[in-house]
């Protein structure tokens, strides 16, 4: 018995953790309804500078935390300034698109500044203990308590009692409306930023200090978890986020009690689905609340899009159907394979993100159903490679679309949240089951492509192949998105109500198109699977979905051709940089930034 | 029309960064054209910090080759890709290696998704694949171009066994492994290898490598009731582990694999990680004159910086190189025929590394038994702690 009060006291001790992230990404949520991905990169950020402040400065532990509260609260300043600001009229996934770009920049110029090697961050506070049931808590406990909760409690106060407060929930009410009546809506972004990331930076530094450690590695997975417990405490809601991030504290530390600690991580992500599906605004938001998302689609603006004459795409497939035979060096073939498998995906989550308006975050588990099914038909039941690959594109179509479907009813920022969810799962579920996917050890030895009897393995043939799926898919989509089911998919996403009020079946519709999409990124893992003759878990992370949802978004959401070309400079550029070699995903970064600014609609524009 | 003018414009750049590498590199290699190895692995992404590592054992075997007058008098260098341990960038850089023909062998990479999923082109294409730290036990499965000299577990956990319970005669175990393919691999075969040796396991748990906080898991631990814990882990997440038991209080043998063995793990483990028993495969003080250089030529190369475990492993791996190329020389396939043939190749981990032809692996390595004692890696004298 005493045990469970143990694991209730360290689950409030690691939620306490979390709830410094969650707080941060809370504000700036509820003042611009944006996800800030660069909220862990700020928090590595404060870990750094603390560091810095601490080891080599020997700043006292007062000072410290004011030099790394400034030090994060000016990059955040800039973020808002340079990054943000400039996007605040395009399109609404622009800002979302440009803080993941944010993100890179800032983790690799960390990574470039202080190599990649952990470093050990001493706490500056006497190391004393307190027994509390069978363990012991020391003071960094309460002092993360101790600024998650008073921290809480004054922007509590702030935006309920002052008059900047007054204007930051104006302006998250009602932005236009907020200017009319003469709010600066600048000026209360800044102070936004300012504070998320001031908070950002103080909690990356107590949580470095707290397991005297610090690593490069550290910012996506505060991230992933500050979302999660945001959004189970209401999205915005700043006292929400930190009972929901108390919250998911307990649930892991039940969920380890229970299961052990390698299912740790799909309790908290199974917490946040069952919470989206039940009170999709969060445990603690009112009736009374306006929705979060905008009733009509403003979550992707309308562009219009390039058009691109028929002969010019006949002449480009031509020019690409026939590289092969001149001489052109197996790199860059393997290169374009890759663009193709990648464009596979793309065009999935053009689908679904573009055409019908359900940005999904983690697309990549699509892939991962796709290619164990494929692998496991023809290593365990000997069905011929060509055979397995579509099985595997027919398991990622159902199981996909069954997965999803709880979601459906969900809108703009939180069905991405609930698919970034849900591919956690995915991976999780296929670390653990070990029966059937062999957990960790993975799945080696899967047999190379081949089609009718003929091994597939020169890179020309493997071109080739992959080259008529992707097209074949290509050509299929663009029927389909000229045909009447097209013109439903764009009614629903641009008006959901007004489509519903022509009689469209929401559910049917979403249904239809994750089945295509589940099916085209399962044959692109599938043919990955066989490509590479080895997965496990960890083939198929979070990584490829935020890069998925990069390439369509580059590409125009839904455009098809977009969707391809996309592929190919995201694939390529990090080849084109590896001269630059440590340097070139902070390139990257920043080629992508610059994209975002300036072509925000994505290069071919949306359908 | 525009859709176009960019593919090409692409594909263009693609080809003109690649002559453009390809010139400045002939140009500067005129005078002395170096035999030169492909290396895959990570320089940014999540397990960036073993890339650099890499670079430091490689430079330094490579320093000492040159001072020995290079292979047969021409100069050894490497050309390091960065992959990020990524499967999709590992098997491009691997076409790119098997179409350059001044690459002769390849290393790397680093985690078994990005090196085994592009094993089979470098079996296609005829070049080998030198994974130095790919444990996996079918990574050498994938052809016989696929050699190693990672240590493999069947080798490494019955030491640790042996070490934990015959030597410091722990009786009930709780271990606690990443659940990656090593991790998982290399539990299996401690806790056979534990079982055989009269000791129970109360438990085993599994974490993910981003896991910080054990501290549930650690209350599972205790209700296990065990005398000693064993740690699977690498250097930062051990450290992790070792302060969060002393956090909360327990005061069980800790006993830990050789992949902890970094000054890395004392830095960031502090006070909790004293008195951390592990087995190594060498040590600061060790006699042996091969382990005595490599320190001292690391230490004076990298500012008085202690190597680590993955130090010696690339340390190695560059040593094993250039006794390879010196017998096979430059072509491909003989280079392959000479994994076969090299005999008692000088090396910190095995001591003399003599490849098994049949499983394209190095057995036998060394064993030292170290405890940490006042913040240094220290043999451990056969004292109870």
């Amino acid at each position: 018995m005493s045990s469970w009060l143990d694991y209730t006291i360290n689950g409030l001790i690691v939620g306490n953790v979390y709830a410094l992230v969650a707080v941060g990404l809370a504000l700036i949520f509820g003042v611009s309804r944006l996800i800030n991905f660069a909220q862990g990169s700020i928090y590595l950020v404060g870990a750094y500078v603390g560091w810095v402040a601490v080891v080599q400065l020997h700043t006292p532990l007062p000072l410290t935390i004011i030099v790394v509260a400034a030090s994060a609260a000016l990059v955040g300043l800039i973020i808002e300034r340079f990054g943000l600001r400039p996007l605040q009229n395009s399109v609404r996934i622009a800002p979302l698109l440009a803080t993941i770009g944010i993100s890179f920049v800032l983790d690799q110029l960390v990574m470039l500044t202080f190599s990649p090697n952990p470093r050990a961050l001493p706490s500056q506070l006497p190391d004393v203990r307190f027994q509390v049931g069978g363990g012991t808590i020391g003071p960094l406990d309460l002092l993360i308590a101790g600024v998650g909760i008073t921290s809480a409690l004054l922007l509590f106060v702030f935006l309920r009692y002052s008059k900047l407060g007054w204007a930051v929930r104006a302006a998250s009410q009602d932005r236009d409306a907020a200017m009319q009546m003469g709010v600066d809506v600048n000026r209360v972004n800044q102070a936004v930023f300012g504070i998320a990331a001031a908070l950002g930076g103080v909690s990356g530094m107590l949580v470095g200090m707290y397991y005297n450690q610090i690593d490069t590695a550290m910012s996506l997975q505060a991230t992933l978890k500050g979302v999660v417990a945001e959004v189970v405490g209401g999205a915005g809601n700043v006292p929400g986020a930190v009972v929901g991030s108390l919250l998911l504290g307990l649930v892991e530390s039940y969920g380890v009690a229970v299961f052990g600690t390698s299912y740790r991580n799909l309790f908290a992500f199974l917490l946040l689905v069952v919470v989206l599906v039940l009170r999709p605004n969060g445990l603690f938001a009112s009736a009374r609340q306006a929705p979060p998302e905008p009733l009509t689609g403003t979550f992707i603006a309308p562009s219009r899009p390039m058009r691109i004459p028929r002969w010019a795409l006949a002449v480009a497939a031509a020019i690409f159907a026939i590289l092969p035979l001149f001489p052109v060096s197996f790199y860059v073939l393997q290169t374009l394979i890759n663009a193709w498998l990648l464009g596979m995906l793309a065009l999935s989550l053009t689908l679904v993100a573009g055409t019908i308006g359900q940005v999904s975050l983690g697309h990549a588990a699509l892939l991962a159903i796709g290619a164990y099914t494929s692998a496991l038909l023809s290593l365990t039941f000997s069905v011929p490679v060509g055979l397995a690959i579509i099985g595997g594109g027919l398991m990622s179509a159902a199981l996909g679309t069954t997965l999803i479907s709880p979601s459906f009813r969900l809108r703009g920022h939180y069905v991405s949240i609930a698919t970034l969810a849900i591919g956690e799962i995915v991976s999780l579920v296929i670390l653990n089951w070990e029966g059937v996917t062999r957990g960790p050890i993975g799945i080696s030895g899967i047999p190379p492509l081949s089609l009718f009897g003929y091994d597939l393995i020169s890179p020309n043939s493997i071109y080739w192949f992959s080259f008529a799926v992707m097209v074949v898919l290509a050509l299929l989509q663009g029927r389909l998105l000229t045909s009447h089911l097209g013109r439903s998919f764009r009614a629903i996403r641009d008006d959901d109500i007004a489509a519903r009020a022509y009689g469209l079946s929401l559910n049917r519709y979403k249904s239809l198109a994750f089945i295509f999409g589940g099916f085209a990124a399962g044959i692109s893992g599938g043919i990955a699977a066989h490509l590479y003759s080895y997965i496990n878990h960890e083939t198929f992370n979070t990584q490829q979905s935020i890069l998925a949802l990069t390439v369509v978004i580059l590409g125009g959401l839904g455009n098809v051709v977009g969707a391809i070309l996309g592929s190919v400079a995201l694939v390529g550029l990090p080849e084109l940089f590896r001269i630059a070699a440590e340097y070139r995903i902070l390139i990257y970064g920043i080629v992508l930034l610059l994209l975002v600014r300036f072509r925000p609609q994505g290069l071919l524009g949306t359908i | 029309m525009s859709n176009i003018d960019r593919r090409t414009l692409v594909k263009g750049s693609l080809a003109a960064m690649m002559a453009g590498a390809a010139f400045s590199r002939s140009a500067f290699a005129q005078s002395s054209e170096p035999i030169l190895l492909g290396v895959s692995g990570p320089l940014t992404g999540p397990n960036a910090q073993y890339g650099t590592q890499w670079k430091q054992g490689f430079d330094l075997a490579l320093d000492e080759i040159m001072a020995a007058g290079g292979i047969n008098g021409r100069k050894l260098a490497y050309q390091f890709e960065d992959s990020q341990s990524d499967p999709r960038q590992s098997v491009a850089i691997a076409q790119k290696f098997v179409s350059d023909p001044r690459i002769v062998m390849e290393l790397g990479d680093f985690s078994s998704p990005a090196s085994m999923a592009a094993s089979p082109i470098y079996q296609r294409g005829g070049l080998v694949q030198f994974g130095f730290t790919n444990s996996h036990p079918d990574f050498t499965k994938g052809g016989d171009f696929m050699w190693s000299t990672s240590v493999s577990q069947a080798d490494e956990q019955p030491l640790l066994a042996a070490y934990a319970v015959k030597r410091l005669g722990l009786k009930k175990l709780a271990v606690l492994h990443l659940n990656t393919d090593w991790g998982r691999t290399s539990r299996d075969y401690f806790v056979k290898a534990a079982k055989e040796y009269g000791a129970e396991v109360a438990v085993t748990e599994g974490y993910i490598a981003e896991e910080r906080d054990f501290r549930s898991t650690l209350v599972r631990v205790r209700d296990a009731n065990p005398d000693g814990l064993i740690l699977i882990s690498y250097y930062s997440d051990g450290a992790l582990i070792a302060r969060q038991v002393r956090q909360v209080g327990l005061k069980q043998v800790i006993c830990a694999a050789s992949s902890v063995y970094s000054p890395k793990f004392i830095e960031l483990g502090g006070e909790a990680v004293e008195d951390v028993h592990l087995g190594t495969r060498y040590f600061p003080q060790d006699p042996r004159p091969e382990v005595k250089k490599f320190i001292s030529g690391f230490k004076a190369k990298y500012n008085g910086q202690e190597p680590d475990a993955f130090n010696a492993y690339s340390y190695d791996a560059m040593n094993m190189a250039a006794a390879v190329v010196k017998i096979g020389g430059t072509d491909r396939r003989a280079i392959r025929d000479a994994f076969a043939k090299v005999k008692d190749v000088s090396s910190v981990i095995f001591g003399q590394a003599t490849f098994d032809v049949e499983s394209r692996r190095v057995k036998g390595a060394m064993n030292a038994e170290l405890v940490v004692r006042k913040g240094q890696f220290a043999l451990w004298d056969g004292k109870p702690t």
